[in-house]
C-alpha cells in the first residue's frame, strides 16, 4: 500500500505549519522527511496517523481518503511510532507490545491466542523477546524505541510512521533501529534528523522547508550542496560513503553557509 | 533479519515461548479473589462489631431471613443489623469501590499517576452545596439526608459545568489546564464554604458542617445508598469497556490516535465520567480523602498499569479499605466516632509518602 499526500495545508496551535505539502511514499519502499526543525515533519506525519486533522487537502492510503475510515479501521492499515516517551504507568513490555492490538479488539475481549502469537512474533522480530516482563518505563532508549516498534509491528499495519524514532539514541541504538526498519520491508514514511542516515536508509527523500516539500527523489538526486545550503544552511560536500557506497554528507562543522570567515586559531568545534 | 542485529539479542530464547509479564509476582485473579473474599469477611466484621456486638452467625442469619423475604425476627438485632450497620457498611464499600474507580479514571484522564479526582474541583462544590443546605437551613434535621445529597450533588453539577466551560479549548482538555482550572475553581468555592461555616449559626450547625466536609458515612441509609448502587457498578463496566482506550490514553495522546483511539473524545467522556461519579460519592459521603489517589496507586504498583487488571482490583482493594477503616473509626473511641475521612488522611499520607520511595526511578 501507498500513501499519496496531496495539497496538505495544517494549522497546529494557531498557526500554520504545513502549507500545500505533496508527497508520496510508495508501496515497499522507505521514505524519509528530512528537513530543519519547525518545517513541518512532525505535523505532517502527525497528520498521516490522524493526531490531527488537515484544513485542506487529503491524505490517501492506496487512493482512500484515510479521514473517511473509522479511526480502528485506519489504524489497522497505519501504525505510528511518535516522539512520545509514555508515562509513568507501571506497563510492561508485553502489555505496551499487546497495545498494538487495540484497533483489532472490541470491548471487554480479551487477548486470544493469535494476539498473543503476534505479540510474540513482533517482540523477536525486535530482538525483545527477553524482556517481555520488564516494566517498560525503566528500559534504556534504544531499547524503548525497539519495543514501540514492536508495537507497531504488533498492529498488522500496511504502512509504518514513524517521527524521528533516532532520538536521543545513540550511535549503535540508532543503527540497530533503521536496521529494523531495513529488514520489515514495509511502506515506511519516517522523518529523520540525521541526513546520512537517511541517505543510508531510505530509498526516496522528501525535503520539507517552511511546510513545503522543495525537493523529492533518491537520496543522491536530493541531498546536494546547493540544496543543504538553501534549505539547512550549512556547507557540505557530498562524497561516496567508503563502506557502504551510500551517500556521505560531509559537513563543514566550522562554519555556516554564508556565514563569517572563522576566526584565525585552531577550533575543533562550534559551540552551538 | 535478525543477522542484523548483534548477537546479544538471539531471538529465539528459552523463554520465548511465555511472553507473559514477569516481574509481577502476583497474579491478578487470584489477588482478586482474595481481596472479594476479605471484603465479605469485612463486611461481616463491620456489621457485627459496634456498641452492641452481633455474633457473625446472628448477622448473617438476619441478612438471609430478609434476603429470602421471611418477616424479621422481632428485637433490636434485626434493627440493628438490617437498619443501622448493613447500610452503612455497604454505603463504605460502594464508596470506597467508587472512589477507587474515580482515581483510576482521574489517573488516566490527566496521564499522572498521582492525580487525584478532587483536582477537578467537583468535591469543593459538592461540599459548598453541602454546606450551604446545612447552613441554610434547606436540609431538614442537620443530618446527611437525602435533600443534603441532593443539594451536594447540585453543587457537584454546577461545579463540573464550569471547570469545563473554563478548561475546553477547541483541541479538547490539555491535562494540566484541566488539572489548573479544577484546582483554581475548587479554591475559589471553598473560600465560599469557609465564609458560610463561620456564618453558620450555632455550634450543632458547625459541628454538622466539619463532620461533612471530612467526609463521614454516618448519614448512611437504605435510601442514600440507591444513587451510588446504581452509578458505581455502571462506571466499572463503562471503563471496563474502554480499558484499551486507557491504557493508550496513558502513553500519550498521539499514541493513543495511531491506535485508532480518539483522545479528546476519550478525555471527554472520562471527565464528564469522574465528575458526575465524585458528585455522587461526595453528596453521600463527603470529601473522603486520599483514598482515590491512594488505591490506584498502590493497585498498580501490585498487578501493573493494564486496566484491564487495575480497575477491578481498585474497585475491590478501595472497598475493603474504606469498609475496614470505618470499622476503626466506629469503635476507636467509645464516646464518638471519627469522620472517616480523617482516619483516611491519617493513615493516607504516610502511606503515600512510603509507596513513593517504594517506586523504581521514584519520585527523589
Amino acid at each position: 500500500m501507498r500513501i499519496d499526500i496531496e495539497d496538505l495545508h495544517v494549522a497546529y496551535a494557531g498557526r500554520t505549519v504545513v502549507a500545500g505539502a505533496r508527497l508520496i511514499a510508495a508501496d515497499g519502499e522507505i521514505t524519509g522527511l528530512v528537513g530543519p526543525n519547525g518545517s513541518g515533519k512532525s505535523t505532517l506525519l502527525r497528520t498521516v496517523y490522524r493526531h490531527l486533522t488537515p484544513h485542506a487537502g487529503r491524505v490517501l492510503l492506496s487512493g482512500t481518503d484515510l479521514r473517511r475510515l473509522a479511526p480502528a479501521q485506519a489504524a489497522r492499515h497505519v501504525a505510528a511510532l511518535p516522539q512520545e516517551r509514555g508515562g509513568d504507568f507501571e506497563l510492561s513490555v508485553h502489555e505496551v507490545v499487546a497495545m498494538g492490538r487495540t484497533p483489532y479488539k472490541r470491548a471487554f475481549a480479551g487477548e486470544d491466542a493469535t494476539d498473543r502469537e503476534i505479540v510474540a512474533r513482533a517482540l523477536a522480530d525486535v530482538g525483545m523477546t527477553h524482556h517481555t516482563g520488564r516494566r517498560f518505563s525503566e528500559l534504556s532508549g534504544g531499547e524503548r524505541q525497539r519495543v514501540l516498534l514492536a508495537r507497531a509491528f504488533a498492529q498488522q499495519p500496511d504502512v509504518l510512521v514513524l517521527d524521528e524514532p533516532t532520538n536521543h539514541l545513540d550511535i549503535r541504538h540508532q543503527v540497530e533501529l533503521l536496521a529494523l526498519l531495513r529488514a520489515a520491508r514495509r511502506t515506511t514514511l519516517v522523518s529523520l534528523h540525521d541526513l546520512n542516515a537517511a541517505a543510508s536508509v531510505c530509498d526516496r527523500l522528501h525535503v520539507l522547508h517552511d511546510g513545503r516539500v522543495i525537493a523529492s527523489g533518491p537520496p543522491r538526486q536530493v541531498l546536494r550542496p546547493d540544496l543543504l545550503a538553501e534549505v539547512f544552511g550549512v556547507r557540505a560536500t557530498v562524497v561516496d560513503h567508503p563502506l557502504t557506497g551510500d551517500p556521505l554528507i560531509a559537513f563543514d562543522h566550522r562554519r555556516p553557509a554564508g556565514g563569517p570567515v572563522p576566526e584565525p586559531g585552531p577550533r575543533d568545534h562550534v559551540p552551538t | 533479519m535478525t543477522d542484523t542485529l548483534p548477537a546479544r539479542e538471539d531471538t529465539r530464547g528459552r523463554e520465548g515461548d511465555a511472553p507473559g509479564p514477569r516481574t509481577r509476582s502476583v497474579p491478578a485473579g487470584p489477588l482478586a479473589l482474595a481481596l472479594a473474599a476479605a471484603l465479605l469477611a469485612a463486611l461481616t466484621v463491620a456489621v457485627s462489631r459496634g456498641s452492641t456486638a452481633i455474633p457473625a452467625g446472628e448477622v448473617w442469619g438476619v441478612v438471609l431471613r430478609r434476603l429470602s423475604g421471611e418477616a424479621p425476627r422481632p428485637g433490636t438485632d434485626d434493627l440493628i443489623v438490617w437498619q443501622l450497620r448493613l447500610p452503612r457498611a455497604l454505603l463504605a464499600a460502594l464508596v470506597g469501590a467508587g472512589l477507587g474507580l474515580c482515581g483510576t479514571a482521574m489517573q488516566a484522564l490527566v496521564r499522572n499517576p498521582l492525580a487525584d479526582p478532587y483536582f477537578l474541583g467537583i468535591s469543593n462544590g459538592a461540599s459548598l452545596g453541602a454546606v450551604a443546605a446545612i447552613v441554610l437551613g434547606l436540609g431538614t434535621g442537620g443530618a446527611l439526608g437525602l435533600g443534603l445529597s441532593g443539594a451536594a450533588f447540585a453543587g457537584a453539577l454546577a461545579t463540573f459545568a464550569l471547570v469545563w466551560t473554563v478548561a475546553r479549548r477547541r483541541e479538547g482538555f490539555a491535562p494540566l489546564r484541566l488539572v489548573l482550572a479544577g484546582v483554581a475553581i475548587g479554591q475559589f468555592l471553598s473560600g465560599f464554604t469557609s465564609y458560610l461555616v463561620l456564618q453558620a449559626g450555632d455550634e450543632q450547625q458547625t459541628r454538622s458542617v466539619l463532620f461533612w466536609l471530612m467526609g463521614s458515612l454516618s448519614g448512611a441509609s437504605w435510601p442514600l445508598l440507591a444513587a451510588p448502587a446504581v452509578a458505581v457498578p455502571g462506571a466499572l463496566l463503562w471503563l471496563l469497556a474502554r480499558a484499551r482506550g486507557l491504557n493508550a490514553l496513558t502513553m500519550g495522546d498521539e499514541t493513543a490516535a495511531g491506535l485508532g483511539v480518539d483522545a479528546s473524545r476519550l478525555r471527554r467522556e472520562l471527565f464528564t465520567l469522574t465528575s458526575l461519579l465524585t458528585g455522587v460519592l461526595v453528596a453521600v459521603s463527603g470529601a473522603i480523602a486520599f483514598v482515590a489517589l491512594m488505591v490506584p496507586h498502590a493497585c498498580r504498583l501490585v498487578v501493573g498499569g493494564d486496566h484491564r487488571r487495575l480497575l477491578p482490583l481498585s474497585a475491590l482493594f478501595g472497598a475493603l479499605l474504606l469498609v475496614v477503616v470505618d470499622i476503626a473509626c466506629r469503635t476507636a473511641m467509645d464516646t464518638q466516632e471519627l469522620p472517616v475521612g480523617v482516619v483516611t488522611s491519617l493513615i493516607g499520607a504516610p502511606a503515600l509518602l512510603y509507596l513513593l520511595d517504594r517506586r523504581p526511578g521514584s519520585v527523589r
